[in-house]
């Protein structure tokens, strides 16, 4: 796991949440780093919202610190509140307020001042393709236009870190992959905190995952390369401990691990190198070494499978 | 205190573009109108003292519906999340909850005075116990709301707030008559309890420290407790 604290933008040490004798959130420890999308991911009931909620400052850790941009949501709670655009479940909005209105409404709570709030607002509704909705009263918008309201309220004031919680839920297939491509969209200028209790979702717009069940972290793993990295599975005829060498060699890789060495006709290398564009590098090197290059193809992380082997058979045995 | 306009306007926005502040509204001066008339009439004497006790005991009835959607309806909704995760203070959440369902309370007291209007202008009124009569009312009606308030926030469910804020009210303004069964002091105590033993003294024309100060001590212990409700999470 990823953990440096001069550049997270979220930092949770030993977060703890007791609901009475239930306990919700077990000791969980991670780091965000700036401009990376974090999904969690776990099964309902597995501590998700409680976490998010403890950053927005909703809810109050039983134990522990939260700290979102240097700032502790419980000794310094405005101050942190400032720095979040938090999305909850579904979404909650006032029905009665128009969509203009209600932006206006919460860009004054959160201190836009009278020249930057409608700028702020008319660029949100821009980014969200909200134009067209601007004077519709907010109960009469689609799931799918409710749900970009609540992420344009969020962006507004341009907060440093965007929590959305089960941003996906109740949307058809196509504005499901709106709101994927809006996720991606964000991330890069922003943190972002995803939850979804849905694998496919969190892989399709994570750059990492924390993987929690029963209010415990079980790890936090890359799902694709942050930022610009690259990961390539090769496979590649010769000698093994030779190509391992090869490959440590070229500039730019950071790792190589044997992937499958069953697989036919030739073993199967994992390379994670610094920036995607390695790629070429990578297979000029193997080649001009003499080394078969058979097959070699961009790859993410298998979620399905790092899923399985964490939780193991707890959620089974939890039912 | 910028929060704190915000907040109210919205609130007011909220109350003020519902049929029910209009129907609490009308109901309210249907039957203030009518005591009116029928004490004119029958006792011919310039004075509001029944007209006082007639919105007291409205005021039971009615404030607990002005205030129980003011938490509750936000806590169905989901928008109290909203709130509490915005840059914003509990205590600017409650004061504009508060103050909001205090300018209807205000609407109907400044109609009210319509009544002593039409007495000043017939008759020569004593203005001493209505001036005490209008500030008694205020009072009570302010604490009435603080005390919706402090039940709304406590559960999602409207009717739910207004029927404990309605039972917690009345039985405050009727509490004195128990306390003639207790024994020293605890008889002291829940007669000093009792709303309508603090009220009676404004609506005969007499303002006591003590009964203004009850009031208020009622009032600041509701917002806090609201306040302490919506802090504890």
């Amino acid at each position: 796991m990823r953990t440096s604290p001069m550049t997270a933008v979220v930092v949770a040490d030993q977060l703890t949440k007791w609901y009475g004798p239930r306990l919700a959130v077990d000791h969980v420890s991670f780091a965000v780093e700036a401009g990376e999308i974090m999904g969690l991911l776990g099964p309902n009931g597995s501590g998700k919202t409680t976490i998010l909620r403890i950053f927005t400052g909703y809810l109050r850790p039983s134990s522990g610190t939260a700290r979102v941009a240097d700032h502790d949501v419980v000794d310094d709670p405005l101050a942190a509140r400032g720095r979040v655009g938090y999305v909850p479940e579904d979404a909650p909005l006032y029905l009665g307020m128009g969509v203009r209105e209600f932006l206006m409404f919460m860009g004054r709570l959160k201190a836009l001042t009278s020249t930057g709030l409608t700028a702020a607002v008319d660029a949100a509704m821009e980014r969200l393709r909200l134009e067209s909705m601007r004077t519709i009263q907010i109960g009469r918008l689609s799931r799918g236009y409710r749900q970009r309201v609540a992420i344009a309220q969020a962006l507004l004031g341009d907060p440093p870190l965007l929590i959305l919680d089960e941003p996906t839920n109740g949307l058809d297939p196509r504005q499901i992959i709106d709101m994927r491509d809006l996720i991606r969209s964000l991330g890069g200028e922003r943190t972002i905190i995803v939850t979804s209790h849905i694998l496919g979702e969190i892989e399709r717009v994570a750059d990492r995952v924390a993987i929690l069940l029963a209010g415990r972290l079980l790890g936090a793993h890359a799902i694709r390369a942050s930022g610009e990295r690259g990961r390539f599975r090769l496979c590649v005829r010769g000698d093994e401990a030779r190509v391992r060498r090869c490959l440590s060699e070229v500039p730019g890789v950071i790792a190589v691990q044997l992937d499958d060495p069953r697989q036919v006709p030739a073993p199967a290398y994992l390379v994670d190198t610094e920036h995607v564009a390695q790629a070429e590098v990578v297979a000029h090197a193997v080649v001009a070494s003499g080394f078969g290059l058979l097959r070699m193809e961009s790859v993410s992380v298998d979620l399905e499978a790092l899923f399985l082997q964490l939780t193991g058979g707890q959620i089974e045995a939890g039912r | 205190m910028s929060n704190f306009v915000t907040l109210l306007l919205k609130e007011e926005k909220a109350i003020f573009s519902s049929p029910i502040a209009f129907a609490i509204v009308g109901v309210y001066l249907l039957l203030i109108g009518y005591t009116f008339t029928l004490m004119l009439f029958l006792n011919r004497t310039a004075e509001l003292v029944r007209v006082f006790f007639q919105a007291a005991v409205l005021f039971l009835l009615i404030i607990p519906v002005v205030t129980m959607r003011l938490l509750a309806e936000e806590r169905r909704s989901g928008t109290l999340e909203i709130l509490l995760t915005a840059p914003v203070r509990e205590l600017e959440i409650v004061l504009a909850k508060f103050s909001a369902s205090l300018t209807l309370v205000g609407l109907m007291l400044a109609l009210t005075a319509s009544d002593a209007l039409v007495l000043g202008i017939y008759a020569d009124p004593d203005w001493g116990p209505i001036y005490s009569g209008f500030l008694g009312l205020l009072l009570l009606a302010a604490a009435l709301a603080a005390i919706g308030l402090a039940v709304s926030g406590l559960t999602s469910n409207q009717i739910v707030a207004a029927v404990v804020s309605m039972g917690v009210g009345i039985l405050l303004w009727m509490i004195d008559s128990i306390g003639y069964l207790l024994p020293d002091p605890f008889d002291t105590i829940v007669t000093n309890l009792s709303l309508v033993g603090h009220f009676t003294p404004f609506a005969t024309g007499a303002v006591f420290l003590s009964d203004v100060g009850f009031f208020l001590v009622v009032i600041l212990a509701c917002l806090l407790f609201s306040m302490r409700t919506l802090a504890r999470r």
